[in-house]
């Protein structure tokens, strides 16, 4: 009797060892513990076991059936192992690299424009979007800027043609549509909607009919600072450029104002900056916006209470400000999109 | 405009360097674009020194040690010096220790091959001086020694190139920019003393050389005054005007011409000569030209004039277009004895249209248009008169005839010294205030209030507000030294436009999808709309006036930017193929045309070349993901929408593989799929390229709603799955969308969650313009666990519903 179950566990385990697939684990189950099975047999064969044996044989029998059960486990867990191994194929080599698959990166001019944008909203201005397509009178007129002057031909200004209908850009008159040449219109609308206290920037589109080359573009983005308020100094325009460019050029960088002419602000001031970071540029002082006290006949133009409000108004260039920040000689690399060149922005 | 350094320092004393100059000019709001410098610069320690022995160096043939005497305050001085074309007893420029030459070489004192040297002889181009290069400079006529040599090489000159801003007319000439200067260092200006000479009297009138002058347009002429000066010889002009002419780069012409010439860069005033010979009738009428009335002009082109100009005439024909350019047929010529000297004051609208109109700008229409001082105009006239009787002789006949007047000029603007300190935010004390303006020639009258009463120069027109004064107190106090501060900043309650946040919300989206973003122009050309949006009118997003072929159209989408984007890529071999864009596209929208914000992405399985593993690409259901999440981010969930298939002639996308959203009452529209296989063939891109464009109204964009929370049910659901049997062409969308109406209806107490395909066949089994949609139908109540009794009922009534409310049946 105990020779069988012997034979029996010794046989199951080299049965059970042999079998690689879930499907001759239970045939093999099937002749050992199924019910025809070899070790069934034996237990059924229990009745015929002397009374006093049996408890002797019961111990025999559970203890060949644990073994066996055993194997079983052991078998069912490679067999497991071996269908997952399956699933996965096999093993990889990680040195090999990730197939081509280039990042996702965001555009010089729009990472240097949020920079911008998000300087200025630390100290409260929020971004304003205007259209691209304008008109006289937001573009120039309201400006302040001469019905002749020269900025306003059509060897400098792209127009649109006289029947031209734009759904939603709305016009003053009958004046022209026109593409903005400056985000400065942004400035007019925002006035004649809100109500100072006022501090904004918009960044934008524009456009001049320039021939393109390594410093021009037919497009090129701006972006236009207005800030109207009770009791505006010039000094708080200082204080507001000079905040924003240590921010934005590094810590060192100084400015300073040098009077110039625009029509839309009085006194208009260039504002020049000297940063010792800038390798390229040395410590020369360097043009980078253009500023001033919103000028009174815009202020009249749009209806700001004078007696109590005035404010101040900059813009700058941002495909100047992304050649001098990242040291780019041709402003033509914006748009031609060239993936080596987009890719050191990511 | 081009200013001779030699030449401002007729008006103002100038020591400081070109350099220190530039940088005052720039500060004074005059930026100079370049600056030249010409001859012997302004040099320390190099004088005048005569050789007075030559030895040869002990250890070099080609060096000779020198003794050089400089004279009694430096003495001699031993030199080793490489040159051999100077002798024992030559003068010669010497370059002492501490000298720094023209291009910055200094001089020490070192030793030569041994041989200790304390200096340098120098030769002409070591000093900037001009002439023989080829060994030392021997200076002629034994100049004392010891003398800087600046004072023996007075040729130096520097040009600045100066941009004088439209607001500042009066600067455009040399007192104008020595008064700038002036004020800037606080020195007084030498304006030029005039001779004055006594005109003969009447002699004009006596001998019939000049009848008289008639303004018949006196809009645009209100002041002529004509001089006449009789027998000039016309000849070249004196050393030192040719040389002013030319140092700013005009052309010296003749005596009586250079005088105009220099009058007008000297006092902003133009003016013009002409032989009174060619004066018919010896009269001069200021008229407005014939319509087409045609005259040749001194530069050799034949001008058509038109009544809105005004011409300089005599009784027969025009002899200048006024204020822009004289004619051929009266200018001054080698024989001309007689003139008629025009100085005048003419509209600057007028001469501003006449010179665009006639696309020819001169120095006088520049000065002209900006404006030229009202009152100056007697002065340049004797200035000139002045000159000329100096220049080339003759006399003058009359002093002077005048039509109009000068227009009265008074201007006073009130200021409080306060109120500059209140606008400026710092502190400027009432001398500084007052200081700056008396340096700019205005003069100050105050009342017993405080208020300050200041007078204009009839220079300044530009100066007429409080405001301009206070930028004239800045400029001349230094803006430089404008102080900055503490930032005022209070809190604000906006936000960032909505715009704004969308486009940071699908940029940040799709960079995390690995697109890389890029910028293209905004004008396209015709034909390339054409082929990518034959239904969209070619003239509506024309412009007026393009700049090339090129770029004559507004964008209506910003794909064909990005394709041409992917193919350089492609033909670079840069490996990427995926992009997208943000911006602004042109549309017809409920007939007119609008600006619309826009979004686009593509992304291409070819031209990448080989790698081990292949990645997976786009499909149309991938890219219609995206498009839907980009619609999202601006509010629009487009599952509310139809969606339908493009149809070919919407050029940019393949019939069958795309599809769009079109919903002009929500103010937007979407594309999505394959673009069009011809079309992307055409533009030699290898592979095929999967896009979508989203584009809105920007008007229709709100800020997001705040966020409600809906509860869910915690408990589980139950499904049922139901083949259906539909027309081939029914979108599998429409289905879904009957069976949620009908699955609604039919559970009353409990949700229907989701019904979605989960199956799409045709073939065997199914009738051949048929195809089988299998959805499946997701139940669950909020408050319990559905009982399958109450499922299977509500799913009977369903399949009840389909069969007899419905145009489809029940696949078995």
């Amino acid at each position: 009797m105990e020779d069988e179950l012997n034979n029996i566990v010794e046989s199951a385990k080299q049965k059970v060892a042999a079998v690689t697939s879930r499907a001759g684990f239970e045939t093999v189950k099937a002749e050992i513990t199924g019910p025809n099975g070899a070790l069934t047999k034996v237990m059924k064969n229990m009745g015929s076991i002397a009374k006093e044996d049996r408890p002797t044989f019961g111990k025999l029998i559970n203890q060949a059936k644990t073994t066996i059960q055993g194997f079983y486990d052991d078998a069912l867990g490679a067999i497991e192992q071996a269908e997952l191994a399956a699933r996965i194929g096999p093993a990889i080599d990680p040195s090999l690299p990730s197939p081509n698959d280039p990042l996702g990166s965001q555009h010089p001019l729009t990472k240097v424009r949020e920079e911008i944008c998000s300087i200025f909203k630390q100290i409260g201005f929020t971004v304003t979007e205007g259209t691209e397509v304008e008109t006289e009178y937001y573009c120039f007129d309201a400006l302040n800027t001469p019905a002749d002057h020269p900025a306003r031909d059509l060897q400098d200004t792209f127009y649109l043609p006289s029947d031209a209908q734009f759904g939603n850009v709305s016009k003053k008159a009958d004046e022209r549509y026109l593409l903005r040449t400056h985000t400065s219109s942004v400035q007019i609308r925002t006035m004649l909607k809100e109500k100072p206290p006022l501090r904004i920037i918009s960044p934008g589109r524009c456009f001049r009919r320039d021939t393109v080359d390594a410093t021009h573009s037919a497009n090129f983005h701006q972006i236009e600072g207005l800030y109207i308020d009770e009791d505006v100094t010039v000094r708080d325009l200082k204080a507001v450029l000079d905040y924003f460019f240590e921010r934005l050029l590094g810590k060192g960088t100084t400015t300073r104002f040098r009077p110039h002419f625009f029509p839309y602000t009085e006194p208009s001031f260039e504002v020049d900056f000297s940063s010792s970071h800038l390798a390229k540029l040395g410590s020369d002082w360097v043009e980078i916006a253009g500023c001033g006290m919103v000028e009174p006949a815009v202020l009249e133009s749009v209806g700001v209470d004078q007696e109590k409000h005035s404010g101040f108004a900059f813009g700058m260039g941002i495909e100047r400000i992304a050649m001098i920040l990242y040291g780019i000689d041709d402003i033509r690399y914006f748009y031609q999109n060239d993936a080596r060149f987009l890719s050191q922005f990511a | 405009m081009k200013v001779s350094l030699k030449w401002l320092k007729r008006y103002v004393d100038l020591d400081e360097s070109p350099k220190e100059l530039a940088a005052s000019l720039t500060l004074l709001g005059f930026e100079v674009d370049d600056m030249e410098t010409t001859g012997v610069p302004p040099l320390e320690n190099v004088v005048v020194g005569e050789v007075l022995q030559r030895d040869q160096h002990p250890d070099a043939d080609k060096l000779g040690v020198c003794r050089v005497d400089c004279g009694p305050k430096i003495g001699e001085k031993s030199i080793v010096c490489g040159a051999s074309n100077y002798k024992v007893g030559d003068r010669v420029p010497v370059a002492l220790p501490g000298a720094e030459l023209p291009g910055g070489f200094k001089i020490k004192e070192s030793k030569l091959r041994g041989v200790p040297s304390a200096g340098m002889m120098c030769g002409a181009s070591e000093i900037g001086a001009s002439g023989d290069n080829s060994g030392l400079l021997i200076l002629d006529g034994r100049p004392e020694l010891g003398t800087p040599i600046n004072q023996v090489l007075t040729d130096s000159d520097t040009v600045f190139n100066l941009e004088v801003t439209p607001n500042r007319p009066d600067c455009l000439s040399h007192i104008g920019i020595a008064r700038e200067l002036a004020a800037w260092y606080r020195r007084d200006v030498k304006y030029p003393k005039i001779n004055n000479v006594p005109a003969k009297s009447d002699c004009a009138n006596g001998e019939g050389l000049f009848r008289g002058l008639t303004v018949d347009a006196p809009e645009d002429c209100p002041l002529y005054i004509a001089s006449v000066i009789k027998g000039v010889k016309v000849g070249p002009s004196p050393k030192w005007l040719q040389e002013a002419l030319s140092s700013i780069g005009l052309r010296p012409i003749n005596n009586v011409v250079d005088v105009t010439n220099f009058v007008m860069h000297e006092c902003g005033n133009p003016m013009h000569a002409f032989d009174a010979r060619d004066i018919e009738g010896g009269k001069i009428i200021v008229r407005n030209a014939g319509e087409g009335e045609v005259m040749n002009t001194l530069d050799g082109e034949e001008r058509k004039l038109s009544s809105r100009m005004a011409v300089i005439a005599d009784e027969s024909k025009a002899l200048a277009v006024a204020g822009v350019m004289g004619g051929q047929n009266s200018e001054v010529k080698k024989d001309t004895t007689d003139l008629v000297l025009e100085v005048a004051y003419f509209k600057p609208s007028t001469i501003r249209w006449v010179s665009k109109t006639l696309a020819l700008s001169t120095d006088s229409s520049y000065r002209f248009e900006r404006g030229v001082d009202p009152l100056s105009l007697r002065y340049a006239t004797e200035r000139a008169v002045s000159l000329i009787l100096e220049t080339a002789g003759g006399e003058l006949c009359s002093n002077g005839v005048t039509a109009g007047s000068e227009p009265a000029w008074q201007t006073e603007v009130e200021i409080t010294p306060e109120w500059i300190r209140k606008k400026s935010g710092f502190e400027i004390t009432d001398e500084e205030i007052r200081e700056a303006l008396e340096l700019l020639d205005m003069s100050i009258s105050v009342d017993g209030e405080g208020v300050w009463t200041v007078s204009i120069p009839s220079y300044r027109g530009d100066l007429y507000r409080p405001v301009d004064l206070l930028e004239e107190v800045l400029r001349i106090f230094g803006t430089d030294k404008i102080p900055g501060g503490q930032v005022r900043a209070t809190a604000t309650t906006a936000n960032d436009s909505p715009i704004t946040e969308f486009n940071r919300k699908t940029a940040s989206y799709l960079i995390g999808q690995n697109f890389a973003e890029t910028v293209t122009y905004t004008l396209r050309s015709a034909g390339e709309q054409k082929r990518w949006a034959g239904h969209v009118s070619a003239e509506e997003l024309a412009l007026l006036n393009p700049i090339s072929e090129d770029q004559t159209q507004l964008r209506h989408s910003l794909l064909p930017g990005m394709l041409e984007v992917l193919h350089l890529n492609q033909s670079r071999k840069t490996g990427a193929n995926r992009f997208f864009e943000t911006g602004r596209v042109f549309r017809e929208l409920n007939g007119k045309v609008v600006e619309m914000v826009a979004v686009a992405f593509l992304e291409c399985n070819g031209g990448t070349g080989r790698s081990w593993k292949e990645r997976s690409f786009d499909d149309f259901y991938a890219a219609k993901q995206r498009i839907k999440t980009i619609a999202g981010y601006a509010g629009i969930d487009l599952d509310k929408f139809k969606i339908r298939e493009v149809s070919d002639n919407e050029g940019a996308w393949q019939e069958g593989h795309s599809a769009a959203y079109e919903e002009p009452k929500a103010g937007f529209f979407a594309r999505v799929g394959l673009m069009s296989l011809p079309r992307v063939k055409e533009m030699d891109i290898q592979g095929e390229v999967f896009g979508g464009i989203f584009c809105y109204l920007p008007e229709r964009l709100r800020e997001p709603k705040r966020i409600k929370f809906k509860p869910f049910s915690l408990y589980p659901a139950s499904s049922r799955d139901l083949a259906l049997v539909v027309d081939k062409s029914e979108p599998a969308e429409e289905v879904v969308r009957a069976m949620c109406k009908i699955a609604s209806k039919a559970t009353r107490d409990f949700e229907v969650e989701d019904v979605s395909v989960f199956d799409v066949y045709e073939g065997v089994g199914v009738a051949e313009d048929k195809k089988s949609v299998a959805v499946s139908m997701t139940f669950r109540a909020l408050d319990r666990t559905l009982k399958d009794k109450e499922v299977n009922a509500a799913f009977d009534t369903i399949q009840n519903q389909v069969r007899e409310n419905s145009p489809y049946s029940i696949r078995d």
